[in-house]
């Protein structure tokens, strides 16, 4: 165990409390998502994906066992410290892409490096460069609503990558897009897994994205059923 | 920190809510506005001058001008007294006056009480603000049966405008040679004749109400007021301008405390108004909310954020209710004064009353309105708020 390893869950439970009664959503898990890996987690709805993603993120607190990142235990941070650690470490992507309707493309990802001490000519800069690799140069003064479903998503994606973290967590990114928005949507998460190492997790309910993916995990009813590492990624051969 | 455009934005967005939510909070804060503006105009109609070293000379026990009277013989020797200001021509800058209060008729028919006040020629030069009118006549000479008319007056009264003839009382006519303005001043409310001309109309000769007099100094000032009031065979009381103001505006004061409970009310009403405003928005952006946590801002950037937004908002409303104040800078009220019983004319006055009003209850209807929605904001499940649809 670990500087080798990222991510690493270890006898996680979590359970929610709603009235009186408790419902188990993950119970007694165990995961270690090695650095630079791209994780695709698959399952029935209601089966904890999100929220075991929420957990890999630090958005939410394990109700028993530990989830360590990079050696740290995110359980033991305070409310500041997880929110300034998130803010320098994870990249978001959402179903529903989550931009501010009311700013620009430009200002939607720029909005993380605000958190920063960087001077506007360099937040100008890492903008940019972060729009550019994901293919929409020359739409930053575009407003969500004068943007496509994909093309939201790779905004959205490119204020996930602004601030250069680490890990990226994706709820669904191609949900609610067509299939060629969502290929498109996928290729750029395999380049950014590849070319930049982030490491990737992402929920998914489409087999065809999970394909895309260099490890692929089934969730059901809080326990992970079936672990498959691919390792000919190229030819989108499974092997386990 | 969360950019202020975001919230700009949203409120433009929202533009019909936002613009309800000015309108209530512009008319509560015009409705403010024209309380304190006309109770400012009340005080500032009070004042006679506005020079410190001033001291009006009555007789002693008297509370106002109109109810002083002071003998001639008396009250001439008042001029010559030591530590007077002179004017360049080194007359003494101490003016007898004559008050009358005669019934005149107004545009409209009906009558009412006037000021008529007899003057000595440097009576001016004690009113800094008093000034004839650009292309409004001169100033009247003694002994002609001319009169003056201030601004407010020469509207409102029958034969008060220039060139016209101007009757007061049952006998009494003065030609209007000029149209005057005093600041805002007592004299505003007055028609001004000469003293002598006026003595002799009333058949008041060998009286006089009061002296207006300045000081050369503040010294001189204490030593004039002692001479005055310790001489036994005077019976006079030197007041100075200051404490005469004060006694003058206790009525006002009392408008004042009643302004303040109105204003107050009136404020937490626009309190709700905000509050509503901003629960709706926020409930409107839970998932926007959710978002920004995960990115990493803090509850107190959040915090921040609506709180601004919530001030943005009724500071817009708080300009619109006092640019709608502006029209009414040209208001004239007449009401009478409870002290002589003559009519007072007050002009709204947009000055530091009414603008402390305006920015004191902006601030506390978007601080407080804003506070409670911004407490659910930043007390929101990140979670949960991701949740939302
Ligand atoms: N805040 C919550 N309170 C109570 N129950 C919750 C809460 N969040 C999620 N759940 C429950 O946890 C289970 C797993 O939810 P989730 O992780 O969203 O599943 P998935 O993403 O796989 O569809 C569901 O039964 C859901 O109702
Ligand atoms: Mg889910």
């Amino acid at each position: 165990m670990g500087k080798e390893h990222s991510i690493e869950l270890r006898n996680v439970t979590k359970t929610y409390k709603r009235d009186e009664f408790t419902i188990p959503v993950l119970t007694d898990l165990d995961l270690v998502v090695p650095e630079g890996e791209f994780l695709a987690l698959m399952g029935p709805s209601g089966s904890g994906k999100t929220t075991l993603l929420n957990l890999i993120a630090g958005l939410d607190n394990a109700t028993q066992g530990s989830v360590i990142v990079h050696g740290q235990d995110l359980g033991g941070m305070s409310d500041g410290e997880i929110t300034r650690w998130r803010s320098e470490n994870v990249g978001f992507i959402f179903q529903l892409y989550n931009l501010i309707p009311v700013l620009t493309a430009f200002e939607n990802v720029e909005l993380p490096l605000l958190l920063t001490n960087l001077s506007k000519r360099k937040r100008r800069d890492n903008v940019m460069t972060a729009l550019r690799a994901v293919g929409l140069e020359g739409r930053e003064d575009h407003y969500p609503r004068q943007l496509s479903g994909g093309q939201e998503q790779r905004v959205a994606i490119a204020r996930a990558i602004v601030t250069d973290p680490f890990l990226l967590v994706a709820d669904e990114p191609t949900g609610d897009l067509d299939r060629k928005s969502a290929e498109e949507i996928l290729s750029l998460l395999q380049q950014l897994n590849k070319g930049f190492n982030k490491t990737i997790v992402m929920v998914t309910h489409d087999p065809e994205a999970a394909q895309r993916a260099s490890r692929l995990l089934h969730l059901d009813k809080g326990k992970l059923v079936h672990d498959e590492v691919r390792n000919n990624l190229e030819e989108g051969v499974a092997s386990s | 920190m969360i950019p202020l455009k975001y919230n700009v934005r949203n409120l433009r967005v929202r533009w019909v809510n936002t613009l309800l939510t000015m309108l209530g909070t512009g008319a509560i804060v015009w409705s403010s506005c024209i309380l304190f503006g006309l109770v400012e105009g009340l005080q500032h109609s009070m004042k006679v001058s506005g020079d410190p070293l001033d001291v009006i000379v009555m007789r002693k026990g008297s509370t106002s001008e109109t109810n002083s009277g002071i003998e001639l013989t008396t009250a001439e020797k008042i001029p010559t007294l030591p530590g007077i200001a002179r004017d360049e021509k080194g007359r003494p800058l101490a003016a007898l006056e004559l008050l009358n209060i005669p019934v005149v008729e107004r545009v409209d028919g009906s009558r009412t009480n006037l000021i008529i006040r007899g003057i000595d020629p440097v009576s001016t030069e004690l009113r800094p603000d008093f000034k004839i009118l650009e292309g409004q006549g001169r100033m009247l000479e003694p002994g002609k049966g001319e009169c003056v008319v201030s601004k407010n007056l020469a509207k409102r009264f029958k034969g008060a405008s220039l060139g016209s003839e101007l009757k007061v009382g049952e006998r009494e006519k003065y030609r209007v040679v000029g149209i005057f303005s005093a600041g805002g001043s007592a004299a505003e409310s007055e028609i001004w004749v000469d003293r002598k001309e006026l003595e002799q109309n009333t058949a008041r000769e060998g009286i006089t109400s009061s002296v207006q007099v300045r000081a050369n100094s503040a010294e001189d000032l204490a030593a004039l007021k002692q001479t005055i009031e310790n001489d036994t065979q005077f019976k006079l009381a030197a007041i100075s301008e200051s404490a005469y103001f004060a006694d003058q505006s206790r009525s006002s004061a009392f408008l004042i405390v009643a302004g303040t409970i109105i204003a107050v009310l009136l404020t937490i009403g626009a309190m709700f108004a905000a509050a509503n405003t901003m629960y709706a928005a926020i409930r409107s952006r839970t998932r926007e909310i959710g978002t920004m946590r995960a990115l990493g801002f803090s509850r107190f950037d959040l915090l921040i954020s609506f709180l601004g937004e919530s001030v943005i908002l009724c500071t817009l409303g708080g300009l619109l209710g006092l640019a709608a104040t502006i029209p009414l800078s040209a208001l004239t009220y007449g009401t009478s004064n409870f002290n002589t019983f003559s009519e007072v004319t007050i002009n709204f006055r947009f000055g530091p009353i009414v603008m402390a009003v305006a920015f004191v209850m902006t601030l506390a209807m978007g601080v407080f309105g804003g506070l409670f929605p911004a407490i659910r904001a930043v007390r929101m499940d990140v979670i949960t708020a991701l949740r939302e649809v």
